[in-house]
């Protein structure tokens, strides 16, 4: 971890322009985006059923869904994209809780499933909103706009996020009881805990994270599409994991995601500050998850024994 | 005895399927009259085999182990763009350079796997996203193509109208992964391993060298497909598609593998691979929309995930069990009847 840091610290002071005011801002600008993914992996991930292969479909099936939505106001087209994000993801939750069914193909075929329905719904072409629509410009500001110390509401928004995740974690019974299923789900349910509906709360709880992440997404974009997504799901995941939360489940917060998240995103800003395309980011991020999950386990495996 | 019986019967089933379908897909003029059914088709299916088959021979393996390779998407996808980089001069250079590769990915995710003992699924992710990367580093994020059109003729041309060397090939490699799995005490380890990890560590066997070798294969089975797709295609492109992937889970879980291990073999995986390869050949054939490619392999990899849940399962056997009981006491108060034919 110490090689990873001084890795990262030396990269970092050697890059000009990276250990900038703006460039820090911007940082945390994408972050916000990121972060909301990364939440939401970490409620998968707690609950024990590792990760989702699909939030970046469910973001942009979203997204395109609250653009699409515009006419009928913003506050309807907001509130009808969060309940369909907590239906999806509520679905994929009643299977993995209900029948036992693996998430991680469950998750992927869900998003084949997503990404099938929108192609048919949409018949291939990008969501436009209307031209001039009030209700666009409501969530444009959502991520534009600087509210505090030059940072865009969204920033915001993920941090109260974190804030009520937490809360909801550490203080309900809900929370507690999620910690239980994540670290042994058997034991869980012979304590006579509903793990099933357990579980559907923690994947109910990070469709609605997503979609926040989809309505940010759609402003930020101004238009929908499949397209140039899906890094937001390894983003997610990377970041979860980096944060620390145990990929077994039963233990992280939604504060680690944040952390992971900005990790992440700082990574990813050096790669591209230092001149490195797409495809170098992806690769660092991958080496990162890779490092990190190994870490983790010497680290625990060492505490352990 | 019944036990053995049910063993062979459920091995059974992915060739039963494979069957079905087949007929079904031969009857289709039947149901639709536009649609035309002929060698071209079956050419087709056999050639999912030597593409997408291996890449689900490769995710079979680890998923027999009771592991599970994400990986094997992005692998497949470095070993097309690999060959048809490294491969201009020498076809052959580019394959091996590929599967090359493809060894040194399955090495270091297996060692990690077994020797740290870290879930398959977090290890292959980051492997996944590597690889990726890689194959956007790589092919500088341009579709790469691959000049040498003869390799490509050569490896399609068609033999007895419905087979090709690319088939043969495929043929070839898993009946070379079949009889290594047969012949040695091998595929009986692999299943053992799956199945119950414990008591194959008991007994002594070898757990993490044949773990790594399972992943060594995997990739290399993936890069290999991957160089001779992108050799038959005469390109090679950087996506993030996870279709690769879908297909070899669905295919593998129809070829009798299920999610938790310890079952299945290289023949069944083939015919696993048939099956949704002619499921998928039946999409153009009746003419279906576009939509239709993303949405079936999607809505048949839920349903198969669902069939192989470990709770449906075991809803299943309660209702026969129970069924089974109560047939049992209604013939036990019927004076005289058969002996019951549960097996």
């Amino acid at each position: 971890m110490v090689m990873i840091v001084a890795a990262f610290v030396y990269l970092a002071v050697s890059t000009s322009g990276y250990l900038t005011a703006a460039n820090l801002r911007s940082v945390l600008d994408q972050s916000a985006f990121v972060g909301v993914f990364a939440v939401a992996t970490a409620l998968i991930m707690i609950s024990g059923n590792l990760f989702s292969l699909s939030i970046a479909a469910t973001g942009a099936v979203t997204a395109s869904e609250v653009l699409y939505l515009l006419p009928n106001g913003g506050a309807i087209a907001i509130i009808v994209t969060l309940a369909s994000a907590v239906v999806m993801l509520g679905i994929q939750g009643l299977l993995v809780g209900g029948v036992g069914a693996n998430p991680i193909i469950v998750s992927i075929a869900a998003g084949g499933l997503q990404e099938g329905v929108f192609l048919w719904l949409s018949q291939g072409a990008t969501i436009e909103p209307p031209m001039g629509n009030t209700s666009l410009a409501f969530i444009e500001n959502l991520v534009h706009v600087p509210l505090i110390g030059d940072l865009p509401v969204a920033c915001f928004v993920l941090l109260g996020l974190v804030i009520v995740i937490e809360v909801v974690l550490r203080r309900t019974s809900f929370g507690k009881s999620l910690y239980l299923v994540g670290e042994n789900r058997r034991a869980a349910h012979a304590a006579g805990l509903p793990t099933g509906w357990i579980i559907v709360g923690a994947f109910a709880l990070a469709g609605l994270c997503l979609g926040i992440a989809g309505v940010e997404v759609g402003g930020f974009n101004g238009s929908g599409s499949l397209l140039d997504e899906s890094t937001y799901t390894y983003d997610g995941i990377a970041a979860a994991v980096v944060g620390g939360i145990a990929i077994t489940g039963g233990r992280g917060s939604a504060w680690q995601a944040l952390v992971g998240a900005i990790f992440i995103q700082a990574v990813s800003d050096l790669v591209v500050l230092r001149g490195y395309n797409e495809g170098w980011q992806l690769l660092a991020k991958g080496i990162v998850v890779f490092a990190v999950v190994i870490l983790i386990r010497l680290i625990r495996g060492r505490s352990a024994s | 005895m019944s036990a053995i019986l049910r063993y062979r019967r459920d091995a059974l089933r992915p060739f039963a399927l494979l069957v079905i379908l087949a007929i079904l897909f031969a009857l289709l003029p039947v149901f639709d009259s536009a649609a035309r059914v002929g060698t071209v088709n079956v050419s087709d299916i056999l050639n999912t085999l030597a593409t997408l088959g291996l890449v689900t021979l490769a995710l079979g393996l680890s998923m027999i182990a009771g592991e599970f390779d994400l990986s094997v998407s992005s692998t497949y996808l470095l070993g097309s763009i690999l060959a048809v980089k490294t491969g201009v001069g020498s076809p052959l250079v580019g394959v091996l350079v590929a599967m090359g590769a493809g060894l040194v990915i399955g090495l270091i995710q297996g060692l990690v796997v077994s020797r740290l003992g870290i879930n398959s699924i977090a290890v292959t992710l980051g492997g996944f996203i590597t690889v990726l990367g890689l194959v956007y580093v790589i092919s500088n994020n341009q579709t790469l193509s691959y000049p040498n059109q003869g390799v490509s003729t050569a490896l399609t041309n068609p033999i007895a109208s419905v087979f090709s060397v690319q088939v043969f090939v495929a043929i070839g490699v898993f009946v070379l992964v079949a009889l290594i799995l047969m012949a040695t005490a091998l595929g009986r380890n692999l299943r053992a391993i799956g199945s119950d990890r414990k008591s194959a560590r008991v007994v002594g066997l070898r757990i993490p060298l044949i773990v790594t070798a399972v992943f060594a294969t995997s990739a290399v089975l993936c890069t290999l497909s991957g160089a001779l797709q992108g050799y038959s295609l005469q390109y090679a492109a950087p996506t993030q598609t996870v279709s690769p992937l879908i297909f070899a889970t669905t295919a593998a879980l129809l070829g009798g593998v299920p999610l938790s291990g310890g079952r299945g073999n290289p023949i069944s995986i083939a015919a696993g691979a048939l099956s949704l390869g002619i499921v998928t050949e039946a999409i153009p054939v009746l003419h279906s929309a576009n939509y239709v490619n993303s949405l079936l392999p999607a809505v048949l990899l839920l349903i198969v995930t669902i069939v192989d849940a470990p709770d449906v399962l075991r809803w299943w056997r309660v209702q026969r069990a129970r069924r089974g009981t109560v047939m049992g006491l209604r013939r036990a108060t019927q004076p005289r009847q058969q002996a019951t034919d549960e097996s």
